[in-house]
């Protein structure tokens, strides 16, 4: 059996099994295994020296050719296929591969990746992609705003033109893992006459400018992984701007697709079926002994079901945009799929826990865990897109509904920003 | 579709299938056989048989054949027309049954049995319930090496069965026996049925005869084999039917006006659309992995089916619930097609193990609070 090889040729099953055992062996002198329920650091948690230290591990891995496995070789990458890639991430999921900015190292990896090596100019990727894969340059998306989240294309953060340079003021927030980063991404408006998908540009910002303040947001968990940042006449020269001036939204577009599958791709691959029966649950039930309770039973096969559909469907669809066989804005089946799973688990599990996940001695996790799931239920269901914007992009784009009638795409967008002013005080309509 | 990669053989069958529906009995048509007494016709059964509708669990040796090599995919293939077009009928029994006999019958009953299974000539169905209705390892009808006695429930279109595949017990082990519907000690309790579609009835043994050739071998995996494949046809005709369904109610949210605007315009029908364009996907999802975990053979296939079957029964019926609200009045009338569905959909649910039944036996798959 042969798979197709990027460059052309093929991939024999025994050259990627040479691949795999090498990576093994590689795998296990280097990386320590990942320790239970740490895999996403939360960013107070990323001292300085630990950054440190871990930009370091990353450096040895990417020399080692185990980051860009799929990146061309001109970029700092390996030049392999998918398949490759596949290899890596089934060998290394029980070790701990380093992150150095917690979850802004997968934001740079996963989605700025990406999108730069699409988006980016030809001097653009062979400057910045090499240093992305060593670690020095971990980058967040510098996106949302206290007023455009779900309405992205709304967004206030201006871009004005000083010479060749470029000045920026706004404010941006919900980026994760900001606190370790060096540079974001980021999404600003550069023409007010313009209708609103139409001015926007995207700029490398440096983080460590003395014009942004970056600052981390507490959670409703307690934990602060999101951050907000303030720009305040930061400069940038031209080299800096991503893609063209004004082309801004389709570029946005492609991003959000990719974060949507977390390239659906690599999700499907990766969603293999749980081997056990929903171990956090069982584990409650066991601490309150309802093992045998039949009740309880329902609950946790409910769970475990949940789970099992949830990747069945990402290996479907993802499989499926894999292959060009399903059109990539099925990605959105995925992700409103985690966005309404995450939350019947969150509940199912507290029903499992019952008073053992609203109190609980300091030393017991499973109540705890349930706790914090319920608190966490809904990150997916408004992150990277609300459940809401999913079911839009479904029904209108997937099943071909008719789309909502628009009051703000087709005019300048400084008649947007007065008419909403107006909206509240428009004439009631006759009845 | 709910397989994604059908061979050309497999799409060529399921044209094929889609031809003969539409030219033989298309949905308006089923209408028309809901006071029959049997719900579908003989000669129309046999001609269908000409189409392989009875062979693919059967191998070539004894008259079957399929299309692809997987024969539990082919038969899927055609289940989900038939669910799509809410044909009648005991096709999934009936497959149940040949593959039964093929599997672990004496060579007598393959010799007799098969070639007339395959040509439609016989009709066989498949007795499986107890009398509450829940799947019980043969329980309910005691078999002592030579008789029958006892009873089943809810047995699909047995009063126009020649042949029925009786799950009964011996020694306390399950074992599996063929019984001719006309043999002595038989009575038949017919049922009124939530889905026109299909017959139901109470089947009452008492010392009925049977010789050793009737017998079959297999024991509990043989029971639990054919469980599996009943359920995985079955999840192919419910994914069919909600898939025609939706279709139905996509099309009738963008034809439909109402505040000046086509109905599917507005966010509320919109979301509603989305989110069961999720369960659906879902649904194919799991229905087509289902499949291919018995036809593999897979040491989960018992869990996955359980999954599928308690995953599929409760969100299948949401679907169809979902689509009746979009359609609003018209689709509570007699004469809209939709009730037909939302019927064969619930009934669906519940006729190989309901939901929180095959909840149960994912936790006993995994031998929860067994330890202790």
């Amino acid at each position: 059996m042969h798979v197709v090889r990027a460059g052309g040729g093929a991939l024999s099953d025994e050259d990627l099994g040479r691949y795999r055992a090498e990576l093994r062996a590689w795998i296990s002198r280097n990386l320590p295994p990942r320790p239970p329920g740490a895999d996403l650091r939360a960013a107070h948690d990323i001292t300085p020296e630990r950054l440190r230290e871990e930009r370091g591990k990353q450096r040895a891995l990417h020399a080692a050719g185990y980051v860009g496995i799929t990146v061309p070789e001109e970029y700092g990458g390996q030049g392999l296929t998918q398949e490759h890639q596949r290899v890596w991430l089934e060998e290394s999921s029980a070790f701990a591969v380093p992150a150095p900015g917690g979850i802004a190292s997968h934001v740079t990896l996963g989605i700025v990746l990406p999108t730069l090596l699409v988006h980016a100019s030809e001097d653009q990727k062979r400057r910045w992609i090499p240093r992305i894969l060593s670690g020095e340059e971990i980058w967040v998306q510098l996106l949302s705003e206290p007023g455009a989240g779900s309405d992205l294309a709304g967004l206030l953060t201006r871009a004005t033109r000083d010479g060749d340079a470029w000045v920026l003021n706004g404010t941006k927030v919900w980026s994760s893992g900001a606190m370790a980063a060096d540079f974001g991404i980021c999404l600003a408006r550069t023409d007010w006459d313009a209708p609103k998908h139409r001015g926007l540009t995207w700029f490398k910002v440096p983080l460590h400018d003395p014009q942004v303040t970056v600052r981390p947001i507490r959670e409703i968990n307690g934990s602060a992984e999101f951050c907000e940042e303030f720009l305040d006449d930061v400069t940038v020269g031209p080299d800096m701007v991503i893609g063209e001036v004004g082309g801004g939204w389709p570029i946005a577009n492609h991003m959000l697709a990719v974060e949507r599958g977390a390239g659906a791709a690599q999700s499907a691959g990766m969603a293999t079926r749980e081997r056990t029966l929903a171990p956090d649950l069982v584990a409650l039930a066991k601490a309150r002994g309802l093992e045998r309770n039949t009740a309880t039973r329902q609950l946790i096969a409910k769970a475990h079901i949940n789970d099992y559909m949830q990747a069945e469907l990402t290996q479907r669809v993802g499989g499926a945009i894999a292959v060009g066989k399903a059109d990539p804005t099925s990605a959105s089946l995925i992700k409103l799929g985690i966005g309404v799973r995450d939350p019947l688990r969150a509940a199912l599990a507290m029903e499992i826990g019952g008073r053992a996940a609203i109190a609980w001695p300091a030393a017991a996790r499973d109540g705890s865990a349930a706790a914090i799931n319920f608190l966490n239920g809904r990150i997916y269901s408004i992150a990277g897109g609300s459940n809401q914007i999913q079911r839009n992009i479904i029904s209108e784009r997937l099943l071909g509904m008719p789309r909502e009638p628009s009051t703000d795409s087709d005019k300048p967008f400084r008649e947007v920003l007065r008419d909403a002013q107006r909206w509240g005080a428009r004439e009631p309509r006759d009845s | 579709m709910v397989q994604l990669d059908l061979s050309e053989d497999q799409v060529l069958l399921h044209d094929t299938t889609v031809r003969f529906i539409e030219a033989e009995l298309p949905i308006g048509q089923t209408r028309l056989l809901h006071d029959d007494p049997n719900g579908y016709d003989r000669g129309w059964l046999q001609k269908a048989a000409g189409l392989g509708w009875f062979a693919m669990l059967v191998p070539e040796a004894d008259g079957g054949g399929c299309m692809s090599g997987d024969g539990l995919a082919d038969a899927a293939i055609i289940a989900e027309e038939l669910g799509r077009h809410l044909q009648p009928g005991p096709f999934v029994p009936m497959n149940v049954v040949a593959a039964a006999v093929a599997a672990h019958g004496s060579a007598a009953a393959r010799a007799d049995l098969l070639p007339e299974l395959v040509a439609g000539e016989t009709v066989a169905t498949w007795a499986l319930s107890a009398m509450d209705g829940s799947v019980d390892d043969g329980a309910g009808v005691g078999f002592d090496g030579s008789a029958l006695t006892g009873s089943r429930g809810y047995v699909q279109d047995v009063a126009s069965a020649d042949v029925m595949l009786v799950s009964a017990e011996r020694d306390g082990e399950p074992v599996q026996v063929l019984v001719p519907t006309a043999a002595d000690g038989i009575e038949l309790v017919p049922l009124d049925s939530l889905d026109r579609s299909r017959r139901f009835a109470h089947v009452h043994l008492d010392r009925v005869q049977v010789d050793a050739d009737a017998v079959l071998g297999g024991g509990a995996a043989g029971l639990e084999a054919a469980l599996l494949t009943a359920v995985v046809l079955n999840l192919a005709d419910t994914v069919g039917a909600i898939d025609r369904l939706f279709e139905m109610t996509v099309a009738y949210a963008k034809d439909r006006v109402a505040f000046g605007r086509p109905i599917g315009s507005f966010q509320a029908i919109k979301h509603i659309l989305a989110d069961q364009a999720l369960y659906l996907e879902t649904c194919r999802a799991g229905a087509a992995a289902a499949a291919k975990a018995v036809s593999a053979g897979d040491e989960r296939a018992s869990e996955v089916v359980s999954m599928t079957a308690a995953y599929i029964g409760d969100v299948a019926n949401d679907i169809a619930q979902e689509c009746l609200q979009v359609h609003g009045g018209i689709g509570y009338t007699w004469e809209h097609d939709l009730h037909l569905f939302l019927r064969r959909v619930r009934s669906n649910a519940a006729v190989y193990g309901e939901p929180s039944w095959h909840r149960e036996r994912v936790c006993t798959w995994y031998g929860l609070g067994e330890e202790r």
